[in-house]
């Protein structure tokens, strides 16, 4: 089991077809002896091999609510996409009462901290000049580290909301001396359970667990009353953080920096428009551009695998709910310690060879390879492409005739050398002995 | 280590459908080489630059690029109109390229200035109505 990673193959329901060894972006999966296998070093928790694998034989692994024991102090988070869950007429106060409900002493939005980071950011790009990317979704982060070193420096420094939020929280916690609390995060996708494990640009994580969104959305929505809501309730009268949650579906963040008067801004989802945009980006191709809101999901994070509503229904939901709403709740951004601690550090596995010489011969290898190979891209020997694949043998990870077009070469090969042999008779044999 | 030639593209005149093809290919080679992330940058926005170039300015021509250990560069030659005045060519905003590819939101004028602004080295050739021959070098000496 994957220390670094929660998106996991169940091996018994694998068939060994090359779905998600095609689908995945960073080219992390292989079939090996008819199973995938996922490359540790190259996953980047985007969970397409989640979304495309036919026999469901891809999950994620995340907590459950029976870990939280009784005795323990429970802290809920809830994502912005969380809201979108729900039908637009159901307020966000609504939610929040069945959550404490379910068993939490405090329920926090991280909402909250996206709208400070909304303000941090505007400010980040008054002082600085050029393009910038948004560090919220870290599947985007990742995938830079890995394949796009060259814009590490075009991330914005700053931790991502729920990281923000749970820092926050920690400190209001041990500040009132509560000792056994157990942050929960409700979140949309694998990769914020990854970002806990494993985090990029930190250490460690204030977060104590992940709980998928569908593993307590059947338990919350029995919970959400909708009767007996009172519009003087105390929770009602505290003003809910609308902009924030507006971050849970694509162009939401970046509504806010447009509101605020930063207009050269591009929302993009999805991880494939996010590859592309990186390759024009890399070869400088992408002009006049201030601010890139980049989310690996379609729609956003509305869209991550564990939210159980459609993604564009979900949209529709954040977006009525808000509809009314257009300030920031009352706070001061310096609650939250934006910086990130450490480097975001670039990772390159396509390297050849430590040594540039022999990465050089290497390199020469691997061209002979790929011309050896048939270029059909059939994934048959378990790689996604030839080129990958001739890569895999240089490195000393497949075997040439994991290939089928190679196999049958030296199959036809090793037939026409044995039908040469069987005519070929040792001299002791006299083949005109009968006269004939 | 000798220079070698590691990649070679023949780019036809108007054919924008490939451009960046060369420039995407140097930088896969690059980072199996372990080349530095920000000279791979660099070289792939030269790489780009002088792919469009010839795209958008020439009746065709040929990139490629060569590596030593110490430096990797990168060589386009056409024929073509040449550059008639090479000072001029390198004010920003100095452009040629006639109003349709403007309109493409190409020829910009900035072309030439980014192959500068990059390169350790730059040598150009050219004569007016006949060929241009541009060389652009990217020194590796901060090599990991």
């Amino acid at each position: 089991m994957s220390e670094k990673h929660s998106v996991l193959l169940k091996e018994d329901k694998c068939e060994g077809c090359t779905n998600c060894v095609k689908n995945c972006p960073t080219k992390a999966i292989r079939i090996h002896q008819g199973k995938a296998t996922i490359i540790e070093e190259l996953c980047i928790d985007c969970a397409e091999c989640i979304r495309t694998c036919e026999y469901h034989a891809k999950y994620a692994k995340t907590n459950d609510l029976n870990q939280l024991t009784n005795d323990q102090y429970r802290v809920a988070l809830l994502a912005p996409s969380f809201y979108g869950q729900f039908a637009g007429d159901i307020k966000p106060q609504q939610i929040k009462k069945a959550v404490y409900e379910l068993g939490f002493n405090e329920v926090w939005d991280v909402a909250y901290a996206a709208e400070a980071t909304s303000k941090k950011t505007y400010q980040f790009l008054k002082n600085n000049s050029g393009t910038y990317i948004s560090s919220s979704c870290p599947v985007v982060v990742r995938l830079i580290s890995l394949l796009y070193p060259e814009l590490i420096d075009n991330i914005v420094p700053f931790n991502s909301p729920v990281d923000l939020m749970a820092d926050y929280v920690k400190k209001g916690l041990e500040k009132k001396s509560i000792d056994n609390y157990c942050i929960t995060f409700f979140t949309p996708c694998p990769a914020k359970v990854t970002a806990v494990k494993n985090p990029l640009g930190r250490k460690d994580s204030s977060i104590n667990k992940t709980i998928a969104v569908d593993k307590v959305y059947p338990q919350i929505l029995k919970l959400i009353k909708t009767d007996g809501f009172s519009e003087r309730s105390e929770l009602q009268q505290k003003y809910q953080p609308y902009l924030g949650i507006s971050w849970g579906q694509s162009g939401g963040e970046n509504d806010i920096l447009n509101r605020e008067g930063i207009i050269d801004t591009l929302s993009v989802s999805g991880i494939r428009n996010i590859i592309d945009i990186f390759k024009e980006m890399s070869v400088g191709n992408i002009q006049g551009l201030r601010y890139l809101e980049l989310v690996a999901c379609p729609t956003g994070c509305v869209g991550g695998i564990f939210n159980v509503t459609n993604p564009y229904q979900a949209k529709v939901n954040i977006k009525n709910n808000h509809r009314d709403y257009e300030r920031f709740v009352d706070q001061k951004t310096n609650n939250y310690d934006f910086r990130l601690k450490s480097k975001i550090e670039e990772e390159n596995y396509q390297k050849l060879d430590k040594d540039f010489t022999k990465a050089m011969e290497k390199l020469e290898l691997l061209e002979r390879e790929i011309e050896s190979l048939p270029g059909l891209d059939c994934a048959a020997c378990g790689a996604p492409d030839c080129e990958t694949f001739a890569a895999d043998v240089i490195n000393g990870l497949a075997q040439r005739s994991d290939c089928i077009f190679v196999l049958r070469d030296e199959i036809k090969r090793l037939a026409d050398k044995l039908s040469l042999l069987t005519h070929e008779e040792p001299p002791v044999i006299n083949n005109q002995k009968s006269g004939d | 280590m000798q220079e070698k030639k590691v990649i070679e593209s023949e780019i036809e005149k108007g054919y924008f459908a490939i451009g960046g093809e060369f420039s995407s290919r140097l930088k896969k080679i690059l980072r199996r080489l372990g080349v530095d992330s920000q000279k791979i940058r660099y070289l792939a926005i030269i790489a780009y630059e002088l792919e469009m170039n010839l795209i958008i300015h020439s009746d065709g021509g040929r990139i490629s690029a060569h590596i030593s250990s110490n430096v990797i560069q990168i060589i386009s030659k056409d024929s073509g109109p040449g550059i008639k005045d090479i000072k001029k060519a390198f004010q920003p905003g100095y452009s040629t390229a006639p109003a349709e590819i403007k309109e493409m939101g190409f020829g910009a004028g900035l072309g030439l200035n980014n192959v500068e602004k990059f390169a350790d080295n730059l040598n150009i050739k050219s004569e007016a109505g006949k060929y241009t021959i541009l060389k652009a070098a990217v020194n590796l000496s901060t090599q990991s």
